[in-house]
């Protein structure tokens, strides 16, 4: 369903107007996350009359809850995308010299990886957003899971990045939710969301939708057959949800 | 209830983050938070700063200040903290100077130079920036070094280390990003003190101590790069031979 036309511009954009054509599996994890953002734009459809109502537009200092939000979840992502360039170079050369089939796809997973890395990596410089603390245990041990990952065969690799990539995607949509409830509230008090902002978001919606393109592939090359499976996934989920809430924070 | 579940999320993160080292967000498009001192606090303390060559960073020319600008001397019990106010003004003030002078600071040194020649170029305008109370930069030191003053003062050394080194463009996002501000501090500190008891003309001696300083960390952080790149270039280089050897890892 396209969002009405009466809506503010930036809140169209924002609504997400294609539906996901999905693998049942992608589609399962979606179910709940692709609901919230069509419910956050209809509820500004009722909000919509006292969005008309001033002439210039001005824009909100950030609180500092909100810069705190900001510059954790920026800072986690860049050493998201870091810990997910290092899982690939690791798992590489181990996997394609057993299955060289593989080889174009690991690189092109890779170059998306680092595609995203460069994006934050640029982003926190911009904003002054200081990079984790724990860089060097980040990169030993996103290195240590792709090793031994690709030691124990292709389905236990692709099992891999099938749970990192749902705890990705989770945490990308989490954030995009607080953005927007964020815009949702500047908007009701009659301020103008500024381009940053809506660039950002704009930014973590094509990552978010690249990340669930890498669990599509590794569902498509047989994750669900690695052995034990609800051991491996669960423990790469804890430990990836571990990290994403202790570089939140230091 | 979405409203309540984002509000739960920012509590929860501000109270996470109450004792993380602070370093906010900085926007381009959205109005810049207000500066810590309020309308009265900035009128009494820029008419006080005046008072500071002669009187010092002292109470005593807090409540000149005060006369000055049209209020009451009992007024400096506005300030909770007495002369370290001041001190912090000069801090702040002296730092949000240098970002408007950036264009002028680095005119001569040209867009190519990298980026260590910036730093210094900055942290010696910033050094400059204390020679009208250079006389009595000794007490403010010491004000300073009180341990209730400690933090602040040391949060205040941290925001213009970063000031600087965003300035000079450097562009980081590896743990270099602590190493260089951390090492930046200490030069910073070290110059000024050393700066308190320079009397050559133009602080000639003081700008070389920076200089000796900052090439003495370059060259320090040159030497620990190259090891970590041939540590890692053995690492890779050894897994490569066993890999070639057959050996499946």
């Amino acid at each position: 369903m396209p969002p009405p036309r009466d809506l503010p511009r930036v809140l169209r954009t924002l609504c997400p107007a294609r539906p996901h054509v999905l693998s049942p599996a992608r589609n399962a994890f979606l179910s709940m996350t692709t609901f919230a953002p069509s419910r956050r734009c209809i509820a500004t459809t009722a909000a919509a009359p006292n969005n008309a109502a001033p002439s210039t537009p001005k824009r909100k200092p950030l609180t500092k809850e909100q810069r705190d939000f900001l510059s954790s979840a920026l800072r986690v992502n860049q050493t998201g995308e870091l810990a997910a360039t290092l899982i690939y170079t690791a798992q590489t050369p181990p996997l394609v010299n057993a299955h060289p089939h593989l080889r174009p796809l690991m690189a092109h997973m890779y170059e998306q990886e680092a595609g995203h890395l460069r994006t934050f990596n640029s982003l926190i410089t911009k904003h002054r957003v200081r990079p984790t603390a724990l860089y060097p245990l980040w990169s030993v041990a996103a290195t240590a899971l792709g090793w031994s990952t690709a030691l124990m065969g292709r389905e236990a690799a692709m099992a891999c990045t099938e749970a990192v990539e749902t705890e990705i995607g989770e945490h990308y949509n989490n954030q995009i939710r607080t953005l927007l409830e964020m815009f949702e509230q500047w908007e009701a008090e009659g301020y103008e969301v500024g381009d940053e902002f809506r660039d950002l978001i704009g930014t973590l919606r094509r990552i978010r939708d690249e990340e669930l393109e890498h669990l599509d592939h590794a569902v498509e090359h047989d994750a669900k057959e690695a052995r034990p499976y609800w051991l491996l996934t669960s423990i790469i989920r804890a430990g990836c949800r571990g990290a994403i809430w202790t570089s939140e924070r230091v | 209830m979405a409203p309540s579940r984002a509000l739960a999320r920012l509590t929860l993160l501000r109270r996470a983050q109450q004792t993380a080292l602070r370093r906010p967000y900085h926007s381009y498009d959205h109005p810049a938070p207000t500066g810590i001192f309020n309308a009265h606090e900035q009128a009494i303390l820029s008419a006080a700063y005046k008072h500071v060559p002669e009187h010092g960073f002292t109470a005593q020319s807090l409540s000149l200040g005060a006369r000055d600008a049209g209020y009451l001397d009992v007024s400096t019990n506005l300030f909770s903290e007495g002369p370290f106010s001041l001190i912090r003004y000069h801090l702040v003030t002296q730092r949000e100077a240098l970002a408007p002078r950036r264009e002028a600071i680095l005119a001569d040194v040209t867009a190519s130079t990298a980026v260590p020649a910036r730093v210094e170029r900055l942290t010696w305008e910033r050094l400059l920036g204390n020679r009208d109370v250079n006389h009595r930069w000794q007490e403010a030191l010491a004000i300073m070094a009180q341990p209730s003053h400690v933090p602040a003062s040391l949060h205040e050394l941290a925001l213009l280390a970063d000031e600087i080194h965003f300035l000079a463009g450097d562009t980081s996002v590896d743990p270099s990003w602590y190493t260089k501000r951390g090492g930046l501090s200490m030069i910073y500190a070290s110059s000024e003190l050393f700066m308190t008891n320079d009397r050559s003309p133009g602080f000639g001696n003081t700008r070389a101590f920076l200089q000796r300083r900052l090439a003495e960390a370059g060259s320090l952080s040159g030497a620990v790069g190259s090891v970590t790149q041939w540590l890692g270039f053995t690492a890779s280089a050894g897994v490569n031979v066993l890999r070639s050897k057959g050996v499946r890892i």
